[in-house]
């Protein structure tokens, strides 16, 4: 072996001279060609420039490397095969090297490029993704072509997986391409409240290049595929209303009817006994037509009013106590007071008269209130307004009528709201002026709605 | 013997959403997220025939969709205690029925065995109707809330039978009536609760022409002339001879048809001497038609009342009267009697007519034959009324109101 080298050590130097001058050379080139760049980039200020350094510093001297491995297996003694596959390993390496350098050079100016542009920011990841497997499926291409692989069949081959891949994933496509549009149109953006077809509604949170993220007015996150924004009707309110000091919580108040037993035949025992049934009794036959019968009349009449006009067929009586404002009365003990009034006044000048037949009596029942929170709340007038589009009439009627007469807060709770939380007086006012009892609680959503409605706009 | 019933859901609880919003059904869910784990328990006296278990079947899977786990029991007896307890009904409502110190010796020693056969396992226990009332004698023993639902008009009770079953009623949390005048003075919390109907069962749910024409065609009817129906089972108390006379009242100035149609209740052994009545009655008149429905021809029986121009419930004593929703949830003007739950569900002229008379019954027929945009208006009404107030929905929230009411006595209840 030792004679062997001895005898011919200039077919090892040679290639390792020629390799070595290489490395030197590529070292001496890169330093001039680098700081001619840097001198002329100094002049355009591009933000690219240190990308393309960082990207390709390293990557010059390996290509120099490359190439002195190159011309050394030209200079050196091996056979002819060897030599082709020599040749083979180090056109791979270079296409390699070539292709991971312009895939993470197109990332980081990508990646520059997209942080300044504030609407291709949610596709930042997609872009990115597209364009590293872009270059990475060239590179191989170029790879096998120069390997001597038949390419035609490969990009067949790619074709058809793009064009499947692209039916499979047509949903995904078309969520995508609507994304785009959305966020280049600038149609909706963080931050909107918009209302969908299907009665959905909240403040856009984020809209991604898949989906459009809603904080519904429950609470929940409500993700639309940016397909369906695009081919449905949208409402846009635009940017959010002055939100409140304090959310508004949506209550709703069940009713169950329990019956006291008690009943009246005629005026002077219906009296009595009002006289000692609990506040929740008086509650119920003021407003129980108004809930059980609300498609049928705007305005109701109290149960005292229809039994004696209809079982005592006292009209004079019955229309008198019809025409008791309730909406008059700020707590239940005065409108107790009032129809007792009432009735005490008629039997002071009237005898008692007509006595119920059997069956028709008037029984005394009693109101029981379930109020269960909702998962509803607004936090502006926008809110609001969606919210009050959607919750029962159970909740209205306990913010309405429950909250301002049971509960005694004499005014009902939209408008204290709206008062305290938001300082709109003016609005406050016009709500609790508003004479509930004139309306079907179908009505009076409405006309709250449209209130607030042209307050807001 | 099978005691328990393993009913399957027909309908999912958001198949209700578009019917009464999805508000309400949220609100259901939240209520019976209240309730968390337990067990409720319903006996009454039949899984087939009648309006509880027509309630109970549609109810009971709903329940447990929302998470409560409802569960449904009869009891069992022989002939004789049904005979016995049908005396019991009747006498509630009023009926002058003659009930032996053996009758109740026997009602007590069926329940005895029902008792010692029936397994307890529910934490709210609700007791349908007198048949099964007896069994709180178990409270002594395993306690729990029991409550107990009255289906019948009980106004007018016969008072010793009353005394009797009032013996049972006092051990009880809470009584359910379906209408304020049934309620009673009792020691005990008593609540309203009307019954219902289920508007995306068989018998209301919407029907093509094509089904509605077959059925006709099967029993022989025509719809070329006006149709008066009357839904019910064959019971004295349903009036079905005053249906016949009034209709043939307005025969005489409206050319029209009358449709007598129902079944029989297993608990109920009058039913077959009553039908032989009225078939009699209506011998040799070929407009009116008796129809025997057999136990789940629910279609049969959507068919009739949509093909009704005016549905009637003539009974002179009734619970609540589930027909006339059923009629009123398919917009059909309808007379009916001011008793039992009737009125509730009838606002005279407004959600329908009340009468109080065969002769008041003729003139109504005649009004509504003569006027059908009045007639239609009142269906319209009607509709939005029970949609309002007697639907299933309504239903299951109020036995969830109750549930909780049970447990925290206020007349404001903060969940």
């Amino acid at each position: 072996m030792l004679d062997w080298l001895s005898e011919n050590w200039l077919y090892i130097a040679v290639p390792l001279l020629v390799y070595l001058a290489s490395y030197i050379v590529g070292l001496w080139v890169r330093r001039i060609a680098y700081r001619a760049f840097d001198r002329w980039a100094a002049k355009g200020k591009w933000e690219g420039n240190p990308l393309v350094v960082q990207a390709t510093r390293t990557p010059f001297l390996a290509w120099f490397m490359i190439l002195g491995a190159y011309l050394a297996v030209r200079v050196s003694i091996l056979d002819t095969s060897t030599k082709a596959l020599a040749d083979k390993v180090l056109v791979a390496l270079f296409i390699i090297s070539v292709t991971w350098v312009a895939a993470s050079l197109s990332e980081k100016l990508l990646r520059l490029y997209i942080g300044k542009v504030k609407r291709l920011q949610p596709s930042e990841a997609l872009i990115v993704n597209i364009t590293r497997i872009t270059i990475a499926v060239v590179g191989a291409l170029i790879l096998l072509d120069a390997l001597g692989a038949p390419t035609t069949p490969i990009i067949l081959f790619l074709a058809a997986a793009v064009f499947i891949a692209a039916l499979v994933s047509r949903d995904l496509l078309t969520n995508f391409f609507s994304g785009f549009q959305l966020v280049q149109g600038e149609q909706i953006k963080v931050g909107d409240f918009i209302r969908l077809e299907s009665g959905e509604g909240g403040y856009v949170t984020a809209v991604t290049w898949r989906t459009t993220q809603i904080r519904g007015l429950d609470g929940n996150l409500i993700l639309v595929p940016n397909s369906r924004l695009l081919q449905s009707t949208v409402i846009n309110y635009g940017r959010p209303l002055k939100k409140a000091s304090e959310p508004f919580r949506f209550y709703a108040r069940l009713h169950l009817k329990e019956v006291t037993g008690l009943k009246a035949c005629n005026l002077t025992e219906l009296v009595d006994t009002l006289k000692k049934v609990p506040g929740s009794v008086i509650y119920y036959h003021t407003h129980n037509f108004l809930e059980e019968y609300q498609y049928l009349t705007p305005e109701p009449a109290n149960d005292f009013a229809l039994w004696v006009n209809d079982e005592l067929g006292n009209e004079v009586l019955g229309e008198k106590l019809a025409s008791i404002d309730t909406f008059g009365f700020p707590t239940i003990a005065a409108l107790r007071a009032r129809i007792i009034g009432v009735i005490e006044d008629y039997l002071s000048k009237n005898p008692d008269g007509r006595t119920a037949p059997l069956g028709r009596e008037f029984h005394f029942i009693r109101s029981i209130s379930v109020i269960l929170p909702t998962p509803y709340i607004a936090h502006d007038l926008r809110e609001f307004i969606e919210v009050l589009r959607k919750v029962s009439t159970d909740s209205i009627s306990f913010h309405v009528f429950e909250a301002r007469l049971r509960l005694q807060k004499g005014v009902n709770d939209f408008s204290i709201w709206i008062e305290d939380c938001l300082g709109d007086k003016d609005l406050a006012d016009k709500l609790a002026y508003l004479d509930p009892y004139n309306y079907t609680l179908e009505g009076l959503r409405s006309t709250i709605i449209q209130l607030v409605e042209k307050r807001i706009k | 013997m099978e005691n328990e019933a393993h009913i399957q859901s027909r309908s999912r609880i958001q198949d209700y959403e578009p019917i009464v919003g999805r508000s309400n059904i949220e609100e259901l869910r939240m209520l019976a997220e209240v309730l968390g784990g337990k067990i409720v328990q319903n006996i009454n006296s039949t899984f087939v025939g009648g309006g509880v278990a027509e309630i109970l079947e549609h109810m009971v899977p709903l329940f447990n969709q929302l998470g409560v786990d409802a569960r449904w029991d009869v009891v069992h007896g022989n002939e004789e205690f049904f005979e016995v307890t049908k005396k019991f009904h009747n006498a509630i409502h009023g009926g002058d029925e003659k009930i032996s110190a053996e009758d109740f010796a026997l009602f007590s020693k069926v329940t005895q065995q029902n008792l010692e056969e029936l397994r307890f396992y529910g934490d709210i226990l609700i007791i349908h109707d007198p048949q099964p009332v007896g069994l709180i004698a178990k409270k002594k023993e395993i306690g729990r809330k029991w409550v107990w639902r009255c289906h019948i008009d009980a106004s007018n009770p016969d008072k010793r039978v009353w005394k009797f079953l009032r013996g049972f009623v006092v051990d009880y949390d809470a009584a359910i009536f379906s209408a304020p005048s049934f309620a009673q003075q009792l020691p005990i919390r008593q609540f309203l609760i009307t019954p219902s109907i289920d508007p995306l069962s068989d018998k209301n749910k919407e029907l093509d022409s094509g089904t509605i024409d077959s059925v006709l065609t099967k029993y022989g009817l025509t719809s070329d002339k006006p149709m008066i129906v009357q839904i019910s089972r064959f019971d004295r108390l349903k009036d079905p001879l005053g249906v016949i006379e009034a209709f043939e009242m307005v025969k005489k100035s409206i050319d029209c048809q009358l449709v007598l149609a129902g079944g029989t209740a297993t608990d109920d052994p009058e039913s077959e001497e009553v039908l032989e009545e009225v078939r009699k009655r209506a011998e040799g008149n070929h407009d009116i038609h008796i129809l025997l429905i057999s136990p789940g021809s629910d279609i049969e029986i959507n068919a009739l009342q949509r093909a009704a121009t005016v549905v009637m419930q003539k009974s002179l004593k009734e619970g609540f009267g589930l027909t006339i929703s059923e009629a009123l949830w398919k917009a059909k003007p309808v007379i009916a009697t001011a008793v039992g739950g009737i009125p509730l569900q009838i606002r005279n002229k407004l959600t329908g007519v009340l009468c109080y008379s065969v002769e008041g019954a003729a003139y109504a027929l005649r009004q509504l034959l003569s006027n059908p945009e009045y007639a239609n208006q009142l269906g319209k009404n009607g509709k939005e009324h029970v949609r309002q107030n007697f639907l299933i929905t309504n239903h299951i929230k109020d036995y969830l109101l109750m549930f909780i009411a049970l447990a925290q006595p206020s007349d404001i209840i903060y969940l």
